[in-house]
């Protein structure tokens, strides 16, 4: 058949279902916009690492790395330089800093270098000038958007924060242009070596060596690189931080892709809800078509072509919209990952992004279309009005069956392999998608029977109607739709709010070691893993309300491909971990222990990985090897690569340093926490780079960080509930309207206005119902599988409180906002004239 | 032109004995004839019209149109029989809402491989014939029911078949209507000599057929004497 003469079919039909069409393309557009955008946040945050990495390392293919910001000799660069096979090597000393210009202070990842690496890198690195690398002038240059942010858009002296102190340098904005993919806000700083050297007091240190190996000789140059770095530095690819990046960001990852899958099955449930509507029309067509001659495969491809408009329009809508939502509502905030990486907050848009979202739209399309005619499209026509009962029809004891070998699978899934928790979900998706048949049956019975003992006008005639199994695809439909939202909503909202109170309840822990806290400022030392040259202790402890002044170090420490957050608290802390945090072995046990020194409390899926158990002893891949041994097993204390505690002592050994990343300063029992703050501000001084928090304070802004990381999830939610109270009300409401024919027989049969509307909204209501409460009865479960896998795999902290609230305010929430929206085109239908009985 | 021998259908039923909805009828109807069959509902017409259409498959027995068996073609070469050389008038009007007379009549010729504007020029003769001229541009909502059962028969024979089934083609149309729609389909089919067998119940049919055949419980039992030929073979 010719592409024009089906062009020409579709345009002649088109008029006639244009409605329909349109709530199917907003279905699939909010579906398309969902995972899209959903998919932009996730390659946003990759992305941006990647190509900052990328950027700067470029064809260099290894680095010598150092363990801690202290690094290494500089004298190593030579011996690396001569090693064979060793084609250009670059030196670099990256150190956490914090700029400080009139309107604001940012967080940044200093990298000193020197021109080799404007001659060697990547495209970032190549876009600063040799000349100005090769200074030895207190110089750097930062992303223009930074710079814009802080108040520096012109070259001018700004404060650094580096260690403990202030120094004044000369910024020279511009270094990665703005917006898009030029990673214009990426926390990164350039710098000339000997400039970083000189403010960050370490002359004549490094801490990575990037360089590039000779074709063929990468092993040859590895082998030689693991000879000098013993077991003091690591040697990786050059390119490893995105590595460690990607093992951080899996959970955020996997909850977003999660939960845009999710979407986007409701998205498609509101378009397949739409195109229900043009059933009827377009299986009048199809008999007439084939009555008239046209072969399966010229239907077949009539259809075709009603997807591809359908799912080219609706995907189109869909990618504008997401790129609105991923602008707007998900801007892929980095959140707690900005502590441990230079991770920017740029939208990366990659092809594959795109490709996901037109791929699930074409396909949502295609399937909407095709499936509720595959039985005019695959039977022979003669079988077509034998089959007037849904496909479903007889089968539901099969149904149930697969249901339950669903269920099965799920529970299997929770027991033994958590891991698979995105697996779970599908098939407890389906579990509860296979159920719905049986569960509307069960309802439209007991209906039956309940109604022989009230019998009413309204809710007899909602009987007949739910009854119907002319209109049976359609409710199955709407309610899945309902099912799919309430089961999203519950299970990964009571996953997200125990999440919360988890990581609540570890900042608790943490922050309330001291009475008042001072830290190295900046966003990026949210955790106090950066450490600062101790001055000022002692001073802190004369002044008035200090107790005590304890000194707490921190870092974070690459151990294979996790970034772990080490937290070493003085040795005399009493509560050194908290005992809510210990997941395996005796919490007071494991304090005396910690205090007692060579023994560590690690994260559960740290020591998973590496066998380990309690009392086992292990090698901490510190600046300086040190051995301990496994006091007990934590959580990952909200830092989803793992955390390992131990005491401050035993920190200093193992990184050969006796800097502090934070002095935690009790007070005496009377004094206040503010006014103290204030006391110590003020001898702390004006240039000081630390900054004093409260406990409260703290705990505040930890609380508020948890919350921004969990962010996406209830956006996502509420637009997954705004879109299925939307696909719902617009599906039943449609329903409504098509059936204004027999409501107007209904009115010649003497029904009245108010009972046919009653009846409607007895029918919404039921239909939502059944749909709504069993997706709540299935969101607990779900809850439970999202639980144990963040607490099992990634070791987060899971506080577990009662989901029915959740529940019951999901499954209320949109059966009461559907039934409320139904009840206009419901009481609009009910006016239809009788008169339209009798059409001539 | 058109041959049914010992045509046997039934299909089962829930009581257990089937359903005889044809059951050996024959007949032979010469081309350009125009033949009625009556018979009240469940009496196996307008199954006798699928088997005819290659819609249906006969149990026993054979439709022979021009010599050729229809009964076991493939579903390719039916859906190419009714395409070039059957017409089909439903009672259903099933019109596309929205569309035009003109596009609503073109469907057909859509599917014959023709381009769209050649299809719209093709049928625009036909409608005219059929007393549509003015109303071609009309949505079919905006067609009174005679005309739109005039579009679905300019949508079968736009075509040009050889052989016109119509099922019921009057039954949506009030008496007066029904007699025109009956009057102008008998006198087009006669001027293009395509052979027809009309099913109906209603008797005013018999007015435009030259033969007229009762159908009861599956069997053909009888004809108007005064119409002519006899069935060839009534059950």
């Amino acid at each position: 058949m010719r592409l024009s003469s089906i062009a020409r079919l579709y345009r002649v039909r088109i008029r006639a279902r244009l409605t329909q069409e349109l709530f199917a393309v907003l279905g699939i557009a909010i579906g398309v916009s969902l995972l899209f955008s959903s998919q932009v946040a996730n390659t946003s945050l990759n992305g941006s690492v990647e190509r900052l990495t990328n950027g700067i390392v470029g064809r260099m293919s290894l680095q010598l790395d150092a363990r801690d910001s202290h690094g290494f000799e500089e004298r190593l660069l030579e011996e690396v330089q001569r090693l064979p096979g060793v084609q250009a090597a670059v030196p670099v000393l990256e150190q956490d800093a914090n700029v400080v210009g009139p309107k604001g202070q940012e967080s940044v990842d200093l990298v000193g270098t020197d021109p080799r690496l404007a001659r060697l890198g990547g495209g970032i690195a190549r876009h600063v000038s040799e000349v100005g690398l090769g200074s030895r002038a207190r110089v750097f240059t930062l992303p223009t958007e930074i710079a814009e942010r802080i108040g520096a858009t012109s070259i001018r002296s700004i404060t650094i924060q580096l260690g403990s102190g202030s120094k004044h340098a000369l910024l020279v904005p511009g270094l990665l242009g703005r917006g898009g993919a030029s990673l214009g806000d990426s926390p990164i700083a350039l710098a000339p070596l000997r400039a970083v050297q000189t403010l960050a007091g370490l002359q004549g240190r490094l801490t990575s060596i990037y360089l590039r190996a000779a074709p063929n000789r990468s092993s040859l140059v590895r082998a030689e690189l693991e000879r000098i770095a013993g077991d003091r530095l690591n040697v990786r690819p050059a390119n490893f931080a995105t590595t460690l990046f990607r093992r951080a960001a899996g959970p955020v990852d996997q909850s977003t892709s999660l939960f845009s899958a999710l979407s986007a099955l409701v998205g498609f449930l509101f378009a397949f809800n739409a195109l229900l509507l043009t059933v009827p029309q377009r299986r009048s067509l199809i008999e007439d078509l084939h009555l008239d001659g046209y072969t399966r495969r010229m239907i077949v491809e009539v259809l075709l072509l009603d997807a591809f408009v359908l799912g080219v329009i609706a995907s189109a809508l869909g990618l504008a919209l997401g790129e609105l939502l991923s602008q707007v509502l998900f801007s892929s905030d980095p959140g707690y990952l900005s502590f441990a990486f230079p991770v920017g907050e740029q939208r990366i848009v990659t092809a594959w992004s795109v490709l996901v979202a037109v791929g699930g739209g074409m396909l949502a399309a295609t399937v909407g279309v095709l499936a509720p005619l595959r039985a005019e499209i695959v039977e022979r026509p003669s079988r077509w009005h034998a089959r007037s009962s849904p496909v479903w029809r007889g089968r539901t004891p099969w149904m149930l069956a697969a249901a339950l070998v669903c269920l099965l699978a799920t529970t299997l899934i929770l027991v033994l392999s958590p891991r698979s928790a995105i697996v779970g979900v599908l098939t407890l998706t389906l579990a509860l998608l296979l159920c719905l048949p049986a569960a509307i049956e069960l309802v439209v019975g007991a209906s039956g029977r309940l109604h022989r003992l009230q019998a009413g006008a309204a809710s007899y005639l909602a009987l007949i109607e739910l009854r119907s199994r002319a209109n049976r695809s359609r409710s199955l439909a709407i309610a899945a739709t309902g099912a799919i939202a309430v089961f999203g909503t519950v299970s990964i909202e009571s996953a997200r709010s125990n999440l919360q109170r988890g990581l609540d309840a570890s900042a608790h822990g943490i922050d309330s070691g001291a009475d008042v806290w001072a830290t190295l400022a900046g966003k990026s030392n949210s955790f106090a893993t950066s450490s600062f040259i101790d001055s000022s202790a002692e001073a802190l402890r004369r002044v008035p309300g200090v107790r005590a002044v304890q000194l707490y170090r921190g870092s974070f420490l690459d151990w294979l491909d996790r970034r772990v957050w080490v937290l070493a608290p003085p040795r005399g802390a009493e509560h050194p971990v908290a005992a809510s945090q210990i997941v395996s072995g005796n919490p007071l046990q494991a304090a005396a222990r910690l205090r007692a020194g060579g023994w560590a409390v690690i994260s559960k899926a740290i020591a998973s990985e590496r066998g380990l158990r309690i009392g086992d002893a292990f090698t901490l891949p510190s600046p300086r090897p040190t051995t301990l041994r496994v006091a007990a097993l934590s959580t990952n204390l909200g830092w989803s690569p793992g955390a390992i505690v131990l005491n401050a002592d035993d920190y200093a050994r193992g990184w050969s340093s006796t800097d502090p990343s934070a002095y935690l300063i009790q007070l005496t029992p009377s004094a206040s926490a503010t006014v103290v703050s204030r006391r110590i501000r003020a001898t702390l001084g004006p240039r000081t780079a630390l900054q004093v928090e409260t406990r409260g304070a703290r705990e505040r802004m930890h609380f508020a960080q948890a919350a921004q990381g969990l962010s996406r999830l209830t956006q996502i939610r509420s637009l997954v509930l705004i879109a299925a109270i939307l696909a719902m009300a617009a599906a039943m409401g449609a329903m409504i309207w098509q059936r204004r024919a027999r409501l107007a027989d209904m009115k010649v049969d003497g029904f009245s206005r108010v009972v046919l509307w009653r009846a409607l909204l007895w029918e919404t209501a039921a239909l939502l119902g059944v749909g709504c409460a069993l997706g709540a009865v299935f969101g607990l479960y779900g809850q439970l599988l999202l639980g144990r896998a963040l607490a099992v795999v990634n070791g987060f902290p899971v506080i577990e409180a009662t989901p029915l609230p959740v529940a019951l305010g999901s499954f209320a929430l949109i059966t009461a906002v559907a039934v409320a929206i139904v009840a206009v085109p419901g009481y609009l239908a009910a006016r239809v004239r009788p008169s339209i009985s009798f059409p001539e | 032109m058109l041959e049914l021998r010992e045509l046997v259908k039934h299909f089962p039923a829930a009581s257990g004995s089937p359903v005889r909805a044809v059951d050996g009828v024959s007949l032979s109807v010469a081309a350009g004839e125009f033949v009625a069959l009556y018979g009240p509902s469940g009496s196996g017409k307008s199954t006798l019209l699928m088997l005819i259409a290659a819609l249906l498959e006969p149990d026993a027995g054979s439709v022979l149109v021009d010599g050729r068996e229809i009964s076991a073609l493939s579903d390719r070469d039916a859906a190419n029989y009714r395409l070039h050389e059957l017409g089909f008038v439903r009672q259903s009007l099933n019109l596309i809402p929205g569309a035009s007379a003109l596009d609503n009549a073109a469907l057909k010729l859509l599917g014959a491989d023709l381009g769209s504007r050649e299809a719209r020029r093709r049928i625009a003769p036909l409608l005219e014939h059929l007393g549509l001229a003015d109303r071609m541009s009309h949505r079919a909502e905006q067609l009174s029911m005679g005309e739109r059962q005039r579009v679905m028969i300019a949508r079968a024979l736009s075509t040009e078949p050889k052989l016109l089934l119509a099922d019921e083609p009057t039954g949506s149309l009030d008496t007066e209507r029904g007699a025109q729609v009956l009057s102008l389909l008998a006198e087009t089919c006669r001027e293009r000599k395509v052979t027809v067998v009309l099913v109906t119940h209603d008797q005013l049919a018999a007015a435009f057929a030259d033969r007229v055949f009762s159908l009861r419980d599956g069997q053909l039992i009888d004809a108007e004497p005064d119409k002519g030929r006899a069935p060839v073979n009534a059950g």
